[in-house]
């Protein structure tokens, strides 16, 4: 061997068609702590331990033969205390007369796989981090789903809860509460916007007698049927609501003074001619009124309140518009 | 089903009554055949193939569910079968392929007349009971890294937030290296089905007449495996080539031919 290729700076090995080593230079076996008659004529797998080997044989093996060179594959080979030393080979298929070789040329790569080590414990972290950031971000996320569950249920709950506590428990249509809830809506529809509404009290004509004479249960009853028959007269935007006892309210909106008499007219006449079983008839009485910008709240209760008296005063089964006094 | 002779780059030559079917090992492609199949092309009808997710088959078709186990790549070799509605045909399956080989030939008996196994190995890890795959876990993790540290894609292949992969087919042409697995995650599942299958169990289901050839030194599998082997598989002969290496179709194709062609007369 050539004298500068004994002592190049780099692994020299040639080995033979069968990967057995016939030429090694000075500064692998100086590296690797071998003497020349340690390897010459030993294969080259036994430099490697069993993953390299196979590395080896999957790769080295096929394109050697196949292509007539190998680069930059990166093995471990044994050095004479045992340990794996890393390396880059490069080896390529001489022919010398008949016989055929592979030289192989070998550097170390120290420094460079630490190098490479502390990238892939880097790498091995950040992928660490990834998936724990990817768990916790499913977990919240898992979290967010429950609380907006949470929260549906809780809009469920209260949506029933604002339903029972605006409804009337016996009739099923709008309580008191509710309707001074919708007047007060109204009041200010008025002020922003200036629209009108009417206002309505029905009152059934000798309902004290109904119950004197039919018992409460009856009376419970016509009540009922009162309030089916007045949900049904009702447009969709007229807000019926129990007043109390046997009274009855109606916010008419975008409704006048004429439009407000007539409705009433026809509620009186409905009334009258409905089937009524238990007590064979029943009237109401009505007192209506239409709000104007001197009025409140108060004052239309009020002024609704007596035309409804005005009406029971002039013999009941009758509308009477406080415009009318 | 899509187009198998595209999917697994079948290749068919030779002018022969009874087909030949070589099949390559892990880590390789048909290429591996080319010091000998064009001997029996003379004689047989050759088909030469590629499993899906090597060589230049078609990547799009590897699914891990599939090929996760040896059975997904034996169906490879069935679907070539019957796409070329081959009968009588005589298996050359080297190192996994040879398991591979015998799953089709076990599920599918009547489609065999022979196998042929080139260094095979049921199982290349050694067990407890005192078999001897030659492997420790320990090799494999070895191995395994000693890919990653090989194979450009690799490494960052394996990160679970590398989402720039560049698409196969440009990756294998924009690199002519020889260390370019076709798909990093692939040649991985690759080695991993290899190394970790254990078939010993499925061994004495295999009726189809087997020959199982072994070099003297094989660097991969001990030399026990092939005794193992035969010993398992009930129409079996073994021969052991004086040769030392994994893949004397390579190192020895005149002797492995005279081998194949004195057990097929």
């Amino acid at each position: 061997m050539d004298k500068r290729l004994r002592k190049a700076p780099c692994g020299f090995i040639s080995i033979n068609h069968d990967c057995y080593i016939i030429e090694v230079n000075d500064t692998f076996l100086e590296w690797m702590g071998y003497k020349q008659a340690d390897l010459l004529g030993t294969h080259i797998e036994s430099l490697l331990k069993p993953g390299t080997k196979m590395i080896f044989h999957s790769y080295f093996y096929p394109n050697i033969n196949f292509n007539g060179c190998v680069e930059e594959l990166f093995i471990k080979v044994k050095n004479q205390a045992g340990d794996e030393v890393p390396y880059l080979l490069n080896a390529k298929k001489v022919k010398q007369g008949d016989s055929e070789m592979i030289d192989c040329i070998l550097v170390q790569m120290k420094r460079r796989i630490d190098y490479e080590l502390e990238l892939r414990a880097t790498k091995k972290q950040m992928e660490e981090a990834y998936i724990e950031k990817n768990i916790a971000f499913e977990k919240l996320e898992q979290i967010y789903l429950e609380i907006e569950k949470k929260q549906i249920e809780l809009m469920e709950i209260n949506s029933g809860l604002v339903t029972i506590s605006n409804t009337d428990k016996l009739t099923g249509i709008s309580n008191r509460r509710f309707f001074q809830e919708k007047l007060e809506q109204q009041v200010e529809l008025y002020r922003k916007e200036g629209k009108p509404f009417s206002f309505l009290i029905i009152d059934i004509d000798h309902f004290k007698k109904v119950n004197d004479t039919y018992g409460h249960q009856i009376g419970d009853i016509v009540l009922v049927k009162l309030a089916n028959l007045l949900k049904n007269i009702m447009h969709p935007e007229d807000i019926l609501s129990r007043f109390g006892g046997e009274e009855f309210t109606v916010i008419l909106p975008a409704t006048n003074i004429e439009k407000a008499i007539s409705f009433a007219k026809k509620i009186n006449q409905e009334v009258e001619e409905a089937t009524w079983q238990e007590t064979g008839s029943l009237t109401v009485s009505i007192g209506a009124a239409t709000f104007t910008e001197q009025d409140t709240e108060t004052s239309i209760i009020e002024k609704a309140d007596r035309a409804l008296y005005a009406s029971k005063e002039n013999g009941r089964n009758r509308s009477t518009h406080f415009s009318e006094l | 089903m899509q187009n198998v002779i595209k999917r697994n780059n079948v290749k068919v030559m030779g002018r022969g009554e009874q087909t030949i079917l070589f099949a390559h090992g892990f880590g390789c492609d048909q290429k591996m055949w080319q010091y000998i199949a064009p001997t029996f092309a003379m004689n047989y009808r050759v088909v030469l193939f590629d499993y899906v997710g090597s060589g230049n088959s078609d990547i799009t078709a590897y699914e891990s569910e599939k090929y996760n186990t040896l059975h997904g790549y034996a169906q490879d070799v069935l679907d070539i079968i019957e796409e070329l509605n081959l009968q009588h045909v005589l298996f050359v399956g080297h190192s996994i392929s040879s398991m591979i080989g015998m799953y089709a030939a076990i599920q599918r008996p009547q489609y065999f007349d022979k196998l042929i196994m080139i260094g095979p190995s049921p199982c290349y890890l050694n067990d407890t009971d005192g078999y001897v795959g030659g492997f420790e876990k320990e090799d494999i993790k070895e191995l395994l890294e000693m890919m990653e540290m090989n194979f450009a894609g690799w490494a960052s292949f394996m990160a679970p937030f590398a989402l720039s992969q560049p698409d196969d087919a440009k990756l294998t042409q924009q690199l002519k290296s020889d260390f370019v697995s076709t798909n990093p995650r692939v040649a991985r599942e690759f080695a991993e089905v290899t190394f970790f299958s254990d078939c010993r169990s499925k061994l004495p289901f295999l009726k189809v007449p087997t020959l199982i050839i072994q070099c003297s030194n094989d660097s991969i599998v001990p030399i026990k495996v092939g005794e193992f082997l035969h010993k398992h598989i009930q129409n079996s002969k073994l021969l052991v080539m004086d040769a030392k290496g994994h893949y004397p179709h390579i190192s020895q194709p005149l002797e492995t031919i005279e081998i194949i062609n004195e057990y097929l007369n």
